[in-house]
């Protein structure tokens, strides 16, 4: 996985440097931050690269935050994937198509010859207040969530678990006595559990968190975990097809990823997502990114 | 959501079944995502589901503006919807717990991770305390 922040820069005299594709085991994460967008005029230059629907669609949230939010997490997807250059044609953020799958999953179209097809790149987006984050594959779905380290729980963490979330997981989080890691591992927890139904594709309504369980466990005892899914409710879907990662973006947030594993491989083989950095730039907001579960 | 031609007092009625003439009748926006099927308007009876009172939508919209942290000028009414105050699915859940506490109720789990706007809630929440008191009485 790489993991950037990028700063916007984008306008009709700077073109969007191009990106390699990621490889087959690999998600890229980009990441943005809205407080560090304050320039009216770049808003609404990115206001001009949404579709009239997306437009639409942001011109309804309440707020002049919440506009800006869904404004920038729209603008973050154009411009990235535009930057990855499919065939190295030259993308316009702007002639991006994207559709809806039967939940509700945006999804990335391709105009082929005979019409339009699904697009071998895969995104997906998360969001809170203060950070806005997308993942992109090559041939894998993908699901990313992103909350908050210090998001509060209004209500009792252990009563919400027996009410959300599956047997082995309550007794994971009851097993904490100390009330701010429980809560700390209540988020993480959630966010995995949030990648997995993006990546399925069918999103918190259609996935009800209590079928499935998610495993964070010390597989080698080096002090290397491994998070695995196990579904009680079809327990014939392939749920080691899936692969996870949990890590920190910009000291301020959680992040979890959840991808196919390189169909491939050996199945018997088990290959943890890779963090990769080999780019110079990146060591400066390397320190952004911690990797905690899953590597 | 709003049946035109009926007003909201007649639909405070709940759990009866509406004689209502198909001419005077109306959809005018059909904004349910679950919702299957409109019973043929030739029939002469049909049943309205319950449409909340409110006060329901008032105690929904306070533990709403609770949940989310909103701003007091930011406008909540019984139609908008959770997306677009920026709530997200862990919002969602934690609101429809409170409330649940707040009217003694209990939401299926499917019900609750399904909810997108304040007035299916509150419909929904007028819908569980009826028939809690049916039960009861």
């Amino acid at each position: 996985m790489r993991s950037f922040q990028r700063n916007f820069s984008v306008s009709p005299s700077c073109p969007l440097l191009p990106l390699q594709l990621p490889s087959p085991m690999e998600t890229h994460v980009w990441f943005v931050l809205p407080a560090e967008f304050k320039s009216v005029s770049l808003l609404n230059q990115y206001m001009e690269l949404l579709s009239p629907c997306e437009k639409e669609n942001v011109l309804t949230m309440r707020g002049d935050q919440l506009q800006k939010r869904a404004l920038l997490a729209r603008a973050l997807v154009r411009t990235t994937i535009a930057r990855y250059q499919i065939n190295n044609h030259v993308i316009d953020p702007r002639s991006l198509k994207f559709r809806k799958n039967v939940h509700g999953k945006p999804e990335l179209v391709w105009k082929s010859d005979d019409g339009q097809c699904p697009s071998p790149l895969h995104f997906n987006i998360s969001h809170t207040s203060s950070l806005i984050a997308c993942g992109v594959t090559v041939n894998s779905p993908i699901g990313i969530d992103v909350e908050e380290k210090q998001r509060k729980i209004k209500n009792n963490i252990l009563a919400f678990a027996r009410r959300y979330f599956s047997l082995y997981e309550v007794e994971h989080l009851s097993m904490i006595s100390d009330s701010e890691v429980q809560r700390q591992e209540f988020v993480k927890l959630w966010t995995l559990k949030e990648a997995y139904v993006k990546a399925l594709g069918r999103g918190f309504s259609a996935a009800p968190f209590k079928t499935f369980t998610i495993r964070v466990k010390d597989a080698t005892n080096s002090g290397a975990f491994e998070v695995a899914v196990e579904s009680s409710d079809h327990p014939e879907s392939l749920t080691n097809n899936w692969q996870f990662g949990l890590f920190e973006l910009a000291s301020s947030h959680y992040a979890s990823i959840c991808m196919e594993k390189d169909k491939t491989s050996d199945v018997a083989m088990r290959v943890p997502m890779r963090l990769t950095n080999t780019e110079k730039r990146l060591l400066q907001s390397c320190n952004r990114i911690l990797p905690v579960a899953g590597f | 959501m709003l049946l035109e031609g009926l007003s909201i007092s007649c639909l405070r009625h709940c759990y009866g079944s509406l004689m209502v003439q198909a001419a005077g009748l109306k959809l005018v926006s059909v904004g349910w995502a679950k919702f299957t099927g409109f019973p043929s308007l030739k029939a002469s009876r049909f049943r309205v589901s319950c449409s909340a009172k409110p006060e329901t939508v008032e105690k929904v919209i306070e533990i709403v503006r609770k949940q989310l942290a909103l701003k007091p000028e930011t406008v909540l009414t019984s139609e908008t919807e959770f997306v677009e105050l920026g709530a997200d699915s862990l919002d969602t859940v934690e609101i429809v717990m409170t409330l649940e506490e707040e009217f003694d109720i209990n939401v299926e789990e499917e019900s609750s991770q399904n909810i997108t706007s304040v007035q299916e809630v509150a419909d929904l929440i007028e819908k569980l305390v009826q028939q809690k008191a049916q039960g009861e009485s």
